[in-house]
Parts: C-alpha cells; structure tokens; sequence
C-alpha cells in the first residue's frame, strides 16, 4: 500500500512538473493562425490568460494550487477547446471505456477458451503449432494488427466503416439502426485491441492448467475415483483461476494505454485521438488530466491484481509473511 | 548456430536482412530516399521496386533507410539501457540499504507509469529528436535489467571468490567488471533483445502518432504519411505504400523476439 502511495505522489508530481518544462507556448499556437507564427493576442491579453490559468504565480503556490485541485476532481479548462475538461473527458471516455471491456471480455473468453483446449489437447502435434502461431500473433503490437485489418476489411473489402465511432449526421437514439451503427465502428478497433488479450489470457491459462495437472493432489484426486467434471471443475479449473483473475486486472492497464495508438489507426472518438490532438495543440490542462487519468488507472489496476490475489490465494503472502 | 530452432533461424534471416539492409543505407547518398525520383504514385516496376510515393519518393529505399533507423533506435537503447540497467542493479544489490530502496523505488515508480503516453508526453517535452527518443526510451527500459541482475548479485555477494577479492581489498568498481558483469552479461543479453524490440516498436508508435522525429524517415513516419494521405483508402496505392513498412516492422519485431526466446532456452539449458 505504501508503496503505491510513493507510485501515486511521484506520478502527480511528474505530471505537474513535465507540461510546464515543455517547449511550446500554447497561447502561441492559440493566437496565431495556422501556418504563421504572427501573434493575433496582445501583450495584455496573453498577460490576463496567464493569470486566469495561474501560470503568473510563483512555481510553488501552483504546485499546491494544482494537488489542492486534483483532489476536488477539478482539471481546470482546456485551452484549445476552450471548454472545461471535465466535460470534453466525459464526452470522451465512455467510447475508450467501451472499447477497453469489450476487447477485454472476448480476450478473456476466447483466451481461456483456447487455453482450455490447448491443454485437452497438449501432447498432439497441432497443439504446438497452434501454440507457436498464437504466441507469434501477440507478440505483434496492436496497432500493426490495426492497420492491416483497416485496409483488409475496412478498406479493401468495405465490410465495416473507415474511421470514426459513428457516422456523421445520426442522431443518438434507441433505435436498432444506431446501435448497428456505433457496434460497426467499433468491431475492428475492439477486435484488434482483444489480438493481444487473447495471447496473454491463452497462454496464462495453459500454463497455469498444465502446472496443476502435475500436482500431487490431481494424483490423489484420481486415485480416490472422482468423476472427471468434478476434477476438471474443482481441481483445474478453480486453481488455476486466481494469477487470470489479477491478470484480468492488468489488462484494464494495458488496454487503456494501448487504446491510444489503436483509436488513432481507426480514428476512433475515444481520450487517445484526443491526447493526440492535444500533444499537437500543446494543450496542457488536457495532457495533464489525460495522462493522470490513465496513469492512475494503470496504478488501481495493479493494487487491485495485487490485492485481489492475495485475498484468493492466500498462499503467496503467507510465504511472504514468513520470510 | 545448430541449437536454434527453426522459427529462429528464420529470425537470424530477418535480421541479417535488415543489417544488410542498414549497411547499404549507410553508404547511400541521401539523394536516394529523402528527394523526389521520379513522378509521384508510379506502380512498382524493375526499376523502382515498391514504387514512389505522393511526393515521388522512392518507397524501396526510404524502406532500405528505415532499417538502419530501426536497428539504431533498437541496438542504441539495448546497449544503454542494458549496460545502464545492470550497473545500477549491481550497485543496489551490492551497496544495499539507502541505495539499494532508492533505486527500487524508482524503479517501481517506472515500472507503473504507462509506458506509451508517458514516451508521448517525455518526447513532446525533452523534444523529439532521434536521440532524444533514444534516451527516453532507455530511460524506461533499464528497469528490467536492472531487477533481475539485482536479484542475481544478491545470490552472488555473499560467494567465497566475491569475499576473498574484497578481503584483498578490491573495491567496488573492481568487484564490479572483473566479477560481476560477466557472470551476468548472458542474462542481460537475452533482455537486450526484448529492450531492443520494444524500443523499435515504441519509435513506430511515436512515429506513426506523427509526434516523433519529422527528419528521420523512420518506417512509422511512413506508414504516418501513407494513412494520412488523403486518397490512401480508395486507390491501390496502401499495397505497396502501406503495406511494405508494416510487414517490415512486424517482421523485424517477431524476429528479435523469436531470437530472444532462443538465447534464453540456450541459457537455460546451461543453468
């Protein structure tokens, strides 16, 4: 616990730290047109935009000022957007949060799926093939897979739409035709995103079903006659759930940080296309609530794997403890 | 060479293709990949094999070109933060105490940033020169070379030959590389070639976010350019255009990958 505490203080202090380091003026790139470096706002008005952000006070009041803030939840105002950043957060979030437990449901489910008939079918030759192809596929980042699928399937094949989270000019109903709109724009970024998922669920499980099978206690189980069900439910099932629960947890992680290059391939309406523009339009409020947001998600995700594995499998920090 | 598998002999194809590849670009006139040749989406043909793309540029040898950029980012970031990462992890095994939880808290604080947006966010910052993106990507992989020789020294400080050299007074920088390093290096270069590999794919993803080194014409600044041509869906072009960085990359990222695996069944094997 303390030590995510440490995690959490160092990580609002880089992220405090690192926009105001930053080559780039964003009341530069605000005041002039694109294009030309002219300078449209006043020595004054750039003076009182200054002020408005606080960015005039001494380095430490805004230290302060900007830890007092984030614990009221309040990001201040984006200034490309000129729009509080709560909300522009809020409008975008859900299509991420939407995309990240899709792709992490289907990489659960399939991932386990395969893993279990993986093991069924551990001796045979096609197993091993079949091992080494899925091992290969998810050593390929997600966005290379990204672009492949958007010019083979998107592109090429025009069976889904090119980019965006839904098409232009629909209006957000309940109706069937929307939701097979926005399910469209969504199934080649979540299936690209759950390639990955799918390895670390697959290979995750066999392993862990594979070490179980070996124990003594499957040996037992045998010997007193218990039905094959209750062995493969009980015994390998059961035990070999914990390091996928806390790894289920993890992929939350990865798949926010991943999300980023995957939403950008498909122009997808979620926080990565907007960190993106963001970068570009050096807007500082923004990149810093984007980066605390996923930065802090990535660190509940570990504390709750390590938590939640714990609490199930109380072996490992028992063995800790008597160390 | 005879203990590699087969998957690993294809990769030692790979990547001497692309050393190759990087040689030649090396000695190539910068006239060959960065100005126009010719007219501007001319199909593959014998004389340009993949084409030009929508500025005339030969596709072929800014693909020749990006190897060499491939193999800096991964062979520069492998060393530094390689050689980096065992020196700070033998110092914090064999020092232990203070410099010992300093360095584990930083590297716990490394370990759970996210790595891509904070590459993002350091390379906007420190610049997004190659040599920037270079430091910052070493500065975030030492972590794992670092843990495990820290875990290796550990075991290894309290061995009678590492007691004796200090009872004749060697001191810490002697222990250190006449030792330590070599009873670690085959563990460090086995996750030499991982670094090596997440390096080149974080050099891509920048790249193709458009926030990476505009000069350096890198395969992700390629394909950056290929999708954000705008009549890039609707012609043929993606098949050369897009296509030939893509396969490149994944094909330079699954063979340090299989290699790796490789040289740590070899070393396993030994152990």
């Amino acid at each position: 616990m303390k030590r995510f505490i440490i995690v959490l203080f160092a990580i609002l202090t880089i992220n405090f730290l690192l926009p105001r380091l930053m080559p780039g003026d964003p009341f530069l790139t605000l005041s002039a047109e694109d294009g030309f470096t002219s300078v449209q706002y006043s020595e004054q008005e750039v003076q009182d935009l200054k002020e408005y952000y606080g960015l005039d006070k001494p380095i430490a009041t805004q230290f302060i000022e900007y830890y007092a803030n984030v614990l009221k939840g309040d990001f201040g105002r984006s200034i490309f957007y000129n729009e509080s950043v709560n909300k522009i957060l809020l409008r975008k979030l859900p299509w991420t949060i939407f995309i990240v437990l899709s792709s992490l449901l289907i990489g659960c489910i399939v991932g386990l799926s395969l893993g279990i008939l993986s093991m069924i079918n551990r001796n045979k030759n096609f197993d091993k093939v079949f091992y080494t192809l899925i091992i290969t596929v998810s050593e390929i980042p997600s966005f290379l897979i990204g672009i492949a699928f958007l010019f083979i399937f998107a592109a090429n094949l025009g069976w889904f739409p090119l980019s965006g989270g839904v098409s232009a000019f629909t209006e957000p109903s309940f109706s069937l035709a929307y939701i097979e709109d926005i399910l469209s724009h969504a199934f080649l970024p979540i299936i690209t995103m759950s390639i990955p998922s799918i390895g670390q669920f697959y290979i995750l499980s066999r392993s862990s079903m594979i070490t179980i099978i070996s124990k003594d206690y499957m040996v037992t189980g045998k010997a007193k006659g218990l039905s094959k069900r209750r062995l493969n439910i009980f015994y390998i099932l059961k035990n070999s759930l914990p390091p996928i629960i806390s790894r289920v947890f993890l992929n939350i992680g990865h798949l926010f940080a991943s999300s980023i290059l995957v939403e950008n391939v498909f122009a997808y309406p979620g926080i990565g296309t907007l960190m993106k523009e963001s970068v570009l339009k050096r807007d500082y409020p923004m990149i810093q609530a984007i980066f605390l947001i996923i930065a802090m998600l990535v660190l509940l995700m570990n504390y709750l794997a390590e938590f939640i594995n714990g609490k199930i499998d109380p072996r490992g920090s028992k063995y800790e403890k008597i160390q | 060479m005879k203990r590699f598998s087969n998957l690993g002999r294809i990769a030692m194809v790979v990547l001497s293709i692309n050393i190759i590849f990087a040689i030649i670009s090396i000695f190539l006139p910068s006239s060959f990949y960065a100005e126009p040749c010719c007219d501007s989406f001319i199909s593959p043909s014998l004389h340009h094999l993949l084409g030009s793309d929508d500025l005339g540029m030969d596709i072929f040898y800014q693909i020749v070109h990006g190897s060499l950029i491939s193999l800096l980012i991964g062979i520069s970031t492998a060393v530094i933060s390689g050689i980096g990462g065992s020196l700070l992890g033998i110092l914090a095994a064999y020092k232990g105490g203070k410099t010992d939880s300093i360095i584990m808290g930083v590297c716990d604080v490394l370990t759970a940033l996210p790595h891509l947006p904070f590459i993002i966010v350091l390379s906007v910052f420190v610049g997004s020169g190659l040599n920037t993106i270079i430091l910052v990507i070493s500065l975030l992989s030492w972590v794992g070379p670092a843990k495990m020789i820290r875990a290796k020294v550990m075991m290894l400080k309290n061995e009678k030959f590492i007691v004796a050299a200090e009872s004749y007074g060697g001191n810490f920088f002697y222990i250190t590389f006449v030792h330590l390093l070599p009873q670690v290096f085959p563990m460090v270069s086995v996750s030499m070639f991982k670094i090596a590999s997440h390096a080149i794919i974080a050099e891509a993803s920048l790249s193709f976010l458009g926030l990476g080194d505009p000069t350096s014409k890198s395969w992700g600044l390629l394909l950056n350019h290929g999708i954000s041509f705008p009549g890039i869906y609707f012609t043929d072009y993606w098949k050369w255009w897009i296509t030939s960085p893509l396969i490149m990359l994944i094909l330079l990222i699954l063979a340090l990958s299989f290699i790796a695996r490789d040289f740590e069944m070899i070393l396993n094997k030994k152990l």
